[in-house]
């Protein structure tokens, strides 16, 4: 039961970096998204980069990212995505529920304090 | 699961390839970002790159993931679900069988139901352009009539006249001396093409500029006849035909599929109502100038944005001005005088009527249909209690409901597919015999299409995902409600949740009892129709006769000629060797017919009511009732000199009449010497009766025998000869072959061509194997109902014995006696059989009295078979009886059931 639960998370928790990322830096290109991650977290979430496309697939199919075609910073031709409003609502839902998980599962977990005598 | 998301994953599907490339570049600008990067740090170009393809990872595996999130994995899965049902059918093949079998008879009954319904009101007539649009009059009218409605200003989008079907002799080569072939077609206004909005594959059509009075004949041919008989000739145009043994120049061929407007009788070809009587004896006595002869039917295509009421009541009005203007009786009747009905399909039609055929054949199929899936969703669920601890299990590792139920609905729409194509194929095949046994039988004269066209195609697709779901949903629904706690434990034999889900299967089969009920006292009631038309006594030894058919009109000779000839014929026939008496009559002696005329008897007392009857009229020669051999019992046949009476219509014409219409019309008293009168169309006939005789036909529908009046052929008859020609009825002690006939007539006048000669044995035959066939398809829907209804209720039973073993064996380790554990089982099955009876004929009841209420003649059968003991009463019993055996049969095993080994297997 543990593996399964796993991957869900890892899953659900990219999802909610990606709409992250794009709140605070405004449209951006795959590569842009990943290595904007990669710093956040300090090279420890992300094992491969290509995962991200997944997860903007999946994203832009419940509509709550946009994307549009542009030209990159070496002139190429690169796809710029944007978070658009039911992403945000949908950010805001997430970002509530991940706070109200950690701080539960940090109770829980927490040495002393308030656990069972 | 996401709801919402199906369409965008479907869309993500159709888009693939483009979006296959789209990824592709993203991927390639993605490492080219990062090998730019890494170069930027200072590494080497060829390190610089290789870390940027490590740090991405597979890109085989960055594209899958794309896909799966992009939509593959519905269809895969969905693909992964039909796989896993096909397996499971074949794993039980038993199971299959026995649905995909059900399956088929329902779809292909209701498929042969809904194309008997497509060929008489869906299908429109081919090649016709807009054919709803198109309305007719439902009685025919005199030419100068038509000729005002026409030329009224905005009354119509176009209007058109024409009489017929009527016979033509053709011949193709207008050289040679061959025999001429009868075929039908229609006497047309010109205007006839263009009203039904058809333009000709060849040549033209009919113009007032050529077609004028005195012209040389011109004809137009339809594409069938130009294939057939003229060899799809290109340079067909201009070439002559021998029309009723005048020259006539082809000058058009019709649309491909043309055959006229009503094509149930199709028209091969067209004649002009210009063209001279001498080649088509219809347009004698200058009847397009007489207000006295109602003999075109006209066709009016609606203007736009006006109603088939409006029309009417705007046609209704002119025709009383124009009845008023000729002096016409009736032009002060109240009530509309014109009617307007349907003339876009196969064969005329009312609005009501149309209903009404709609209506019951749809209650038909949705019996069908609904018997066939609530007895298959029967099936299932009992299937399912099996299959319970398999989804138990696959719910308990974390499938959800909605994927066991996807699951679950994919067998059953793939069993439907099943179903619907091997039904639609029977249907096929049925309805392919069916028309090719009609086209043998002459009788009918018929041309009804059946064969399943594209939107019969559509409709089987569309019952059968229908079924599909219908019997897939319910047991899904209802399986994967299990509890799972319990249904693992079923096996330990302790399951609780039997009772509810029983509950559903016992309603399956109430509502199976009671859809059986109406459909065979539905069925019983079409079928005693048929049966009693098939059955009856011809009031006549049919051995020493035969006839054949004579028109000399179409053999070219001249209507006065035509009428000439048969004085004297049947006494010149009845001198061959073994002919006793030879006789005329405008149609076979068939037995059946309709009363669809109705006469009055002028009151004896000035004034008061007169009553209109219903009747049937029959036109013959003298010596006829002698030579069917049919008594009368008053008066006497009608003498040499009434054959062939040039009588006008004020004229009195003798009548013989048969004894039911002697006592509708006159009661007890004596008919002899008495008055009839019949108002038909503004034009009253009277007629004096002068024999009476002991012949009864029978009704078409209903077990009665129908008043008849018989008249003398007239010299207006014998010059026309009507759609089957004039028929001369033999009666001889041996039977007489063709060519000595042929031989005869060739003496008489050469030109003279006989058809369809046949023994009266033969005939009969014949009518009796088409309502044959009827009755076949009726009994056997109707034992199709019996026996779903019958299944249903024995597997039901045996589930429950099976479901009560335990508690059985316990009653009978106590000392229950079989026959007690018997009633205990067979209360349920009671229960289930007088609940699903009772509603099953409160619903035929309800039925038949919508049904009755619609039509004037739905009522009186439906009234006949009412008072008719063995179908209110007699189907009833049978299905309850039915109905208890298969319900008693799985019972009697819980009374062999050893209480030792019930209660110890565990």
């Amino acid at each position: 039961m543990v593996i399964p639960q796993k991957l869900d998370l890892l899953q659900g928790t990219l999802d909610l970096l990606v709409l992250r990322t794009l709140v605070s830096m405004g449209p951006l290109h795959g590569y842009g998204i990943a290595r904007r991650i990669e710093q956040l977290s300090e090279d420890e979430v992300l094992l491969n980069q290509g995962t991200i496309y997944a997860a903007l697939v999946r994203l832009q199919d419940r509509g709550w990212i946009a994307a549009e075609w542009g030209v990159s910073e070496n002139n190429r031709r690169a796809k710029y995505y944007s978070i658009t409003r039911s992403g945000r609502k949908r950010l805001a839902e997430e970002t509530s529920y991940w706070q109200r998980l950690s701080a539960m599962i940090g109770r829980v977990l927490a040495p002393s304090e308030g656990g069972p005598k | 699961m996401n709801v919402g998301l199906p369409w965008a994953r479907l869309k993500g599907l159709m888009r693939r390839r483009e979006s296959d490339a789209e990824l592709q570049d993203e991927i390639a600008t993605h490492l080219e970002l990062a090998a730019a990067e890494n170069l930027r740090r200072g590494m080497p170009p060829e390190e610089a790159r290789r870390l940027a393809a490590v740090r991405f990872g597979s890109v085989t595996s960055a594209k899958e993931g794309a896909w799966e999130a992009r939509g593959l994995p519905g269809l895969a899965s969905c693909l992964r679900d039909a796989r896993y049902a096909i397996r499971g059918m074949r794993s039980n093949p038993g199971f299959t069988l026995v649905t995909v079998a059900t399956l088929a008879l329902g779809i292909g009954l209701c498929s042969v139901l809904f194309s008997v319904l497509n060929a008489f009101v869906l299908r429109p007539a081919p090649g016709v352009s807009d054919a709803s649009r198109l309305v007719t009059l439902e009685a025919p009218v005199p030419y100068p009539y038509f000729q005002r409605y026409r030329d009224e200003k905005g009354l119509s989008a176009g209007m058109a006249a024409f009489i017929g079907p009527v016979p033509f002799g053709v011949s193709v080569d207008a050289q040679a001396d061959g025999k001429p072939e009868r075929v039908f077609g229609h006497l047309v206004s010109l205007e006839y093409f263009s009203t039904l909005g058809v333009a000709p594959l060849l040549g033209r059509f009919f113009d007032p500029a050529q077609e004028t009075p005195g012209a040389a004949p011109t004809v137009v041919v339809s594409a069938r006849f130009w294939r057939m008989r003229l060899h799809a000739d290109p340079h067909v145009i201009g070439r002559a035909l021998r029309v009723n043994g005048r020259q006539a120049t082809i000058i058009g061929v019709g649309p491909k599929d043309f055959l006229g407007i009503f094509p149930s009788t199709p028209a091969e070809v067209f004649l002009p109502v210009t063209a001279d009587p001498a080649v088509a004896p219809e347009l004698a006595d200058d009847i397009l100038h007489r207000t006295t002869q109602p003999a075109f039917r006209v066709l009016v295509r609606l203007r736009p944005g006006m109603t088939m009421a409006a029309t009417e009541a705007r046609l209704d009005a002119y025709t009383r001005e124009i009845d008023q203007q000729t002096g016409k009786r009736g032009s002060d009747r109240k009530g509309r005088q014109v009617h307007l009905i349907l003339a876009g399909q196969a064969s005329p039609l009312s609005i009501p009527e149309r209903s009404l055929v709609a209506t019951f054949y749809t209650l038909l199929v949705v019996l069908i249909l609904s018997l066939t899936c609530s007895n298959l969703a029967g099936l299932i669920l009992a299937r399912g209690s099996a299959r319970s601890r398999e989804i138990a299990i696959r719910l308990s590792i974390g499938a959800s409901r909605f994927r066991v139920i996807r699951q679950l609905l994919t067998e059953s729409l793939i069993l439907a597919a099943l179903g619907g194509v091997a039904g639609f194929a029977a249907a096929y095949r049925l309805l392919d015999l069916f028309a090719r046994f009609r086209g043998d039988s002459a009788l009918l004269q018929s041309d009804i299409v059946y064969t399943p066209d594209l939107r019969v195609v559509l409709f089987a697709f569309v019952i059968s995902a229908l079924a599909g779901a219908g019997f897939g949903l319910l047991p899904a629904l209802a399986t994967t409600r299990a509890d799972l706690a319990t249904a693992l434990k079923a096996s330990m034999g302790t399951r609780r949740s039997r009772y509810r889900r029983f509950g559903l299967r016992n309603l399956f089969v109430v509502y199976q009892v009671a859809a059986a009920m109406m459909l065979i006292l539905i069925m019983g009631v079409w079928s005693s129709g048929l049966r009693n038309a098939a059955n009856l006594d011809p009031g006549f030894d049919p051995a020493p006769l035969q006839f054949f058919s004579l028109d000399p009109a179409r053999d070219g000779l001249a209507p006065n000629q035509s009428a000439a000839l048969y004085t004297g014929l049947a006494q010149r026939l009845a001198r061959l060797p073994g002919v006793e008496s030879v006789a005329l009559a405008d149609q076979p002696p068939l037995n059946l017919t309709v009363a669809n005329r109705s006469v009055s008897v002028p009151s004896v007392p000035a004034g008061s009511r007169e009553s209109v009857h219903p009747v049937a009229f029959l036109s013959i020669g003298p010596g006829y009732f002698a030579t069917l051999g049919a008594p009368l019992v008053r008066g006497a046949e009608f003498s040499e000199r009434d054959l062939g009476l040039d009588a006008a219509p004020s004229d009195i014409l003798p009548a013989v009449i048969n004894q039911t219409a002697a006592k509708d019309l006159f009661g007890g008293t004596d008919p002899l010497g008495r008055r009839i009168r019949q108002d038909a169309e503004g034009v009253q006939r009277t007629f004096q009766v002068t024999g009476v005789v002991r012949y009864d036909r029978q009704s078409l529908a209903v077990n009665r025998p129908v008043a008849t009046i018989f008249l003398p052929l007239t010299h207006y008859d014998l010059r026309r000869g009507s759609r089957s020609g004039t028929i001369v009825l033999l009666r001889a002690r041996t039977h007489l072959d063709g060519a000595t006939i042929r031989r005869k007539l060739a003496s008489i006048n050469p030109n003279l061509t006989m058809f369809n000669p046949q023994t009266m044995r033969e005939f009969l035959a014949a009518a009796n194997r088409v309502v044959q066939s009827g009755i076949a398809f009726t009994s056997g829907v109707g034992l199709f109902g019996l026996l779903l209804a019958c299944v249903g209720l024995a597997g039901v039973t045996a589930q429950a014995v099976e479901l009560r073993r335990k508690e059985i064996g316990i009653r009978m380790a106590l000392g229950a006696r079989p026959p007690q554990v018997l009633r205990l089982v067979m209360r349920e099955g009671a229960v289930m059989i007088s609940a699903g009876a009772a509603f099953g004929f409160a619903g035929a009841y309800g039925i038949s009295r919508v049904l009755a209420a619609a039509s004037a003649q739905m009522a009186e059968i439906i009234g006949w078979s009412t008072g008719n003991r063995a179908l209110t009463i007699g189907i009833p019993f049978m299905l309850v009886s039915l109905a208890a055996i298969a319900c008693y049969l799985p019972a009697r095993r819980s009374i062999s059931l050893d209480p030792l080994v019930a209660l110890r297997e565990e």
